[in-house]
């Protein structure tokens, strides 16, 4: 067929100009059909270019054309995807693109080789950058801080977890980008006071701001209270901070929209209170595991916020059934709640707040064990408009209370049900939700085929599927999701002792798999894992532990088939050097590799295959025998590239 | 203030021990023995007349009980007797050089315990009845074990136009009329809310930044100008006999003991203590000579220095050559040789660099200096360049051997590396921050905004210091 069209190419051109080719283009929205229609030619493909805004590289070798053509309209990049993306590799791709002068947007997250110069690069390349994410980059310092505070136009910048930040490093930012609007720090545990003192003198633009994790004292909270404009606030597990700093927020500025002060040990419910004073317009509160028990003035402080808050999340707390009467009467606009761990939460509580918060969209009641199917029932019969609900760990709610749900919330799109008994009936039930795309059943072990089948029968949306150790789903099972759901991503299968090849083959035909856990599931063979590999060609992640009947045959054809494989755990394999060296030489987008207790492999052919890896991998997990066994200059070699190498001391221990 | 009743205040501050004399010719002519003579005297008169001070307030304020004061003052008047015979002994005793050391501080203990009791009995007794002069009078008591020091002080006077106001008092008679000046004076002080001076804290160490928050009222002080050649003397004090100069009055001191045994008693050799001059001293500042000056007394905001030290320390920090240069970096300089080992204490230390080339031996200055000036931004250690660039750098030859037809050092990489090898160089000889560099130190395209801080060095330097 593309022939065909390449042929007579030239007189569809000759009508359709290039304009309207974009027209045309703006009709097609799924990726493949994008896929196809760049395939047709030269015109088709150039009309792409232009219209192409953001772009997700998964190779790096491909970085450097992919710049070159889409390089001028290009607004949003994406290369936390592409392995061993280095300096050099950075530099050259942005040389290649001559210039991007619309990119705005860059995301480097996890992209551990880039150091100052590539950004330093960066920043000269992209004139208009305004966003930069490299969370993750734990190598990051003040240097490569410094290279990114020369492009003065950045607006949003995520630094979580970069290691090597200080204060300096977060001066140069603060002196350099004034407009910073978007700035996390989480995990940059060198920052102090004096940074967030800088900051907060220099960026009066911030709206945004994670200081999540720092050890930073009250002093910090006393300047960010001077940014008027800012409106979410994240400090997790900021231990230092106490009601002494929240008072600092009481100020009057009203800008705050999302507080998050969760696991903030020292912070206590009049802390909280002066926050709600400080800022009526409030939408999102989250104070989980802080203190134990929720003040009665606090409770009566939501009242303040009656119109504005949506979102409270109250983890960890022992709340009693008034305390959720108060809430239901105080916060009748709450689209969300999480109650999380919470105890003493009950039946009645339940309904108490649901009495009063009939826009709740989502309710997470995980571990509530005192909930029964009357709080559910209690659910349904209000918050028509659930579309999430967690019950992980809810042992007392059965099939029953399912009916409810599954009649009243027609909007439901996910429900975890791990660990409760819920048994095909239950199944039965919410097979009535038809957006339902999360659904969590794992240790659900009364489930079987019959269960998935009423699923299968209705939920065509349905993207995640966990199903870990419901040792009933057999190959008939996975043959009717197969068919039914056809745009599964996810799917757990873990420990599920009784599929085989058979049912790997039906799971073949869903062409959106992206992750596929099978660990422990010992009865499948390469054959099945040939299968998976021919159909889902987009799978990303696999987990193979102990699935001891795998050997190079399978990897064989992971090597040739899933070319996006991202994530492989091989421990307990019977694989061979051969097999590995083959599959970490030719899957290009490798990153992450767990090679514990292969006893067929010699250390030679570890050496090797790493080798072969050339220097994609990012996280890799080793026994640690091989550590003194493996050349050095193959692990400095590794840990320069990026890699970070954990070495594992685990028994043998074949049966899982 | 009422100019009339200045002499008033300059009888009472002849002890000041801040006036030093700088002009050998003017000591020469103040130093005779009628000054020494008339201080005695003149000081017993000031007590009676502290009494009657009292005295004259008894009939303005008529809430309080006679008997009680009276009573009270008898026993006053008999203690400050025995002091006196105690003091007279002394005298005497020395004059026949018969006491031992230790016996004559015991002595001087022993008087100075009584004196000590009897000003409190004394403020006790006023202070119910008076006390808008409480102070005053608590500091117009003096000690005769100090009345050497006022011996000695008076000596020291230096300036004409003291001299002159002295002549006017001893001229003058009529002292009660003074002391209702006194009073009215101290009254004046108060609703003007001024600090008496006895409480002044005199700040010797410096400076200039101690006067200006001050915000004494024009005229309400006399303002004294030194000429440079007395402020750059490196003598401030001179032995009347032989000519010897020395930078310590206390030195002096010493070394008149050669001039004769008059000099070796207890009362010349005593230090002129401040607390002897802790009679009302008419507030003295001082002006800058050189013209154009903020300090100078005919600038228009015109702020007065507050001691000698301050006149010295001000002039050669402001309009002298920084002749002192650090022997560790070789580039800091310093007019003031205080101010080099105060600098020399520290250099080296200073490991938090400013992009500007100032450097800061605490984090939290250098980024209050950042928070302070636009532009300016941390600088990276040198240690962390270095490593950092040499691994990096390593590391890309390694892959450009592999992939040669690529051109990676775009330009922005190149200057970092000029920037790096030239700071390298300079890393040697300790001066990476010398103005030499300054101008290969690019860091985010500041360079305009570099200047200005560098006109304003004076407040730089106060700044880190």
């Amino acid at each position: 067929m593309e022939r065909a069209q390449q042929q007579s190419s030239d007189s569809i051109l000759a009508t359709l100009s290039v304009d309207l080719l974009i027209q045309i283009l703006d009709f097609v929205a799924d990726p493949r059909d994008r896929k196809s229609w760049r395939q047709v030619c030269r015109g088709f493909l150039h009309a792409e270019a232009l219209r192409r805004r953001s772009l997700r590289v998964l190779r790096r070798e491909a970085l450097q054309g992919l710049l070159r053509r889409y390089a001028a309209c290009l607004e949003r990049l994406d290369l936390s995807a592409c392995p061993s993306l280095d300096d050099h590799a950075l530099a050259a791709a942005l040389a290649a693109g001559a210039g991007l002068w619309r990119l705005r947007s860059i995301n480097l997250s996890r992209a551990s080789g880039v150091g100052w110069r590539g950004l330093a690069a960066l920043a000269k390349a992209c004139p208009h950058l305004e966003a930069v994410d490299l969370s993750h980059c734990v190598g990051v310092g003040d240097r490569e801080a410094a290279a990114l505070a020369t492009a003065a136009g950045l607006r949003d910048l995520w630094l979580d977890k970069c290691l090597g930040l200080t204060d300096v490093g977060l001066a140069k930012v603060a002196v350099g980008c004034p407009a910073l609007e978007m700035l996390g720090i989480k995990w940059c545990l060198e920052i102090s006071d004096i940074g967030i003192e800088l900051l907060a003198k220099k960026c009066q633009n911030l709206r945004v701001l994670d200081i999540s994790y720092l050890k930073i004292t009250n002093r910090s909270l006393q300047f960010v209270s001077s940014l008027g404009k800012l409106e979410d606030l994240s400090m997790v597990g900021c231990s230092h901070i106490d009601d002494e700093g929240l008072q600092f927020l009481n100020n009057g500025s009203n800008s705050l929209q999302s507080v998050d002060v969760s696991r903030c040990e020292n912070v206590t419910s009049s802390g909280l209170i002066s926050v709600i004073e400080g800022h009526k317009y409030l939408q999102n509160l989250n104070i989980g595991d802080c203190f134990p028990e929720l003040a009665p003035l606090f409770l009566s402080k939501l009242n303040d916020l009656r119109d504005s808050l949506t979102v409270l999340k109250l983890d960890g707390f022992q709340v009693f059934a008034p305390s959720l009467k108060i809430i239901g009467l105080n916060c009748r606009n709450l689209v969300e709640i999480g109650l999380s761990k919470c105890k003493w939460v009950t039946d009645e509580g339940v309904s108490e707040l649901v009495a009063g918060c009939v826009n709740l969209m989502t309710i997470d009641l995980t571990c509530c064990h005192l909930l029964t199917n009357k709080a559910l029932v209690a659910i349904g019969d209000k918050c028509k408009n659930l579309t999430c609900l967690q019950l992980e760990s809810c042992k007392l709610i059965t099939d029953k209370g399912l009916d409810c749900i599954g009649t009243c919330c027609s909007n439901l799109e996910e429900i975890d049900l791990t660990d409760c008994t819920m048994t095909n009936a239950a199944m039965k039930y919410l097979s009535r939700c038809s957006e339902l795309m999360v659904l969590k059943l794992g240790l659900c072990d009364k489930i079987s085929d019959e269960g998935l089948v009423h699923i299968a029968s209705n939920c065509k949306k349905l993207r995640v599927l966990d199903l870990y150790r419901c040792f009933e789903v057999t190959d008939d099972g996975l043959a009717a999701i197969a068919t039914g759901c056809k745009r599964i991503k996810n799917l757990n299968l873990c420990y599920c002792t009784r599929i085989t090849d058979l049912g790997l083959k039906h799971l073949s035909c869903l062409e959106d798999l992206h992750d596929l856990e099978l660990r422990g599931v010992h009865c499948i063979t390469s054959l099945g894992i040939t299968a998976i590999a021919n159909g889902c060609q987009h799978l990303t992640e696999l987990d193979l532990k102990h699935c001891h009947l795998v050997d190079d045959a399978g990897l064989f054809a992971l090597g040739q088939y899933t070319k996006n494989l991202r994530q492989a755990n091989l421990s307990y394999c019977q694989v061979s050097s051969m097999g590995l060296c083959n599959l970490l030489g030719s899957l290009k987008c490798l990153q992450d590799v767990k090679l514990v207790h292969l006893t067929q492999v010699p250390v030679e052919g570890f050496e090797s295959a790493l080798r072969a890896s050339g220097g994609r991998l990012k996280k890799l997990k080793l026994l640690t025998g091989l550590r003194h066994l493996l050349s050095p200059g193959l692990i400095q070699m590794l840990q320069d590239r990026g890699c970070r190498i954990r070495w594992v001391d685990k028994p043998l221990n074949l049966v899982p | 203030m009422d100019p009339k009743q200045m002499p008033t205040f300059e009888a009472c501050s002849s002890m000041s021990s801040q006036s030093r004399n700088l002009n050998q010719n003017q000591r020469a002519t103040e130093f005779d023995a009628r000054e020494t003579e008339q201080s005695l005297p003149k000081f017993s008169s000031h007590l009676d007349n502290s009494f009657h001070q009292s005295n004259q307030a008894q009939q303005v304020a008529m809430n309080w009980d006679p008997r009680a004061v009276l009573n009270s003052l008898d026993i006053l008047g008999q203690k400050i007797h025995q002091i006196q015979d105690i003091v007279r002994s002394t005298l005497s005793n020395e004059r026949q050089l018969s006491i031992q050391p230790n016996e004559f501080a015991a002595q001087q203990q022993l008087i100075n315990t009584d004196l000590t009791c009897t000003i409190i009995e004394l403020i006790s007794t006023a202070g119910a009845l008076l006390p808008l002069i409480k102070n005053a009078l608590a500091s117009g008591i003096n000690s005769p074990g100090q009345i050497g020091g006022v011996a000695n002080s008076a000596s020291d006077l230096d300036l004409v136009d003291v001299l002159r106001q002295n002549d006017n008092l001893l001229s003058d008679g009529t002292k009660d009329s003074e002391y209702e000046e006194l009073i009215k004076g101290l009254s004046d002080w108060d609703d003007e809310g001024m600090k008496p001076i006895s409480t002044e804290d005199i700040d010797v160490k410096d400076n200039e930044d101690g006067v200006s928050g001050e915000n004494l009222p024009l005229g309400s002080y006399e303002v004294l100008q030194l000429e440079k050649e007395e402020i750059l003397a490196p003598h401030t004090h001179f032995c009347a006999i032989c000519g010897k100069g020395f930078k310590r009055d206390a030195n002096l001191r010493m070394h008149m003991r050669g001039h004769g045994d008059e000099y070796k008693s207890p009362s010349a050799l005593a230090k002129p203590s401040k607390e002897g001059s802790s009679e009302p001293v008419p507030i003295k500042r001082y002006s800058c000579p050189f013209i154009g000056c903020k300090r100078n007394k005919e600038h228009k905001n015109f702020q007065p220095l507050k001691t000698i030290l301050c006149v010295k320390n001000h002039y050669k920090r402001s309009h002298c050559d920084k002749s002192y240069t650090c022997r560790r970096c070789n580039s800091k300089k310093f007019s003031v040789m205080a101010d080099l080992k105060t600098h020399e204490k520290h250099c080296g230390s200073n490991k938090w660099l400013c992009s500007c080339g100032t450097t800061f031996s605490r984090k939290d200055k250098l980024f209050g200096h950042i928070a302070l000036f636009q532009g300016h931004t941390p600088a990276l250690s040198m240690d962390e360049v270095k490593s950092q660039g040499m691994s990096v750098q390593g590391q890309s030859d390694e892959v450009m051997a592999k992939e040669e037809d690529i051109d990676y050092l775009i330009s922005g990489n190149v200057i970092e590396d000029t920037n790096f090898s030239g700071l390298k160089g300079a890393d040697d000889d300790l001066g990476y921050f010398s103005s030499m560099n300054f101008d290969s130190f690019t860091f985010g395209g500041i360079d305009g905004l570099q200047q200005p801080s560098f006109d304003t060095s004076e407040s730089l330097f106060s700044f880190h210091k």
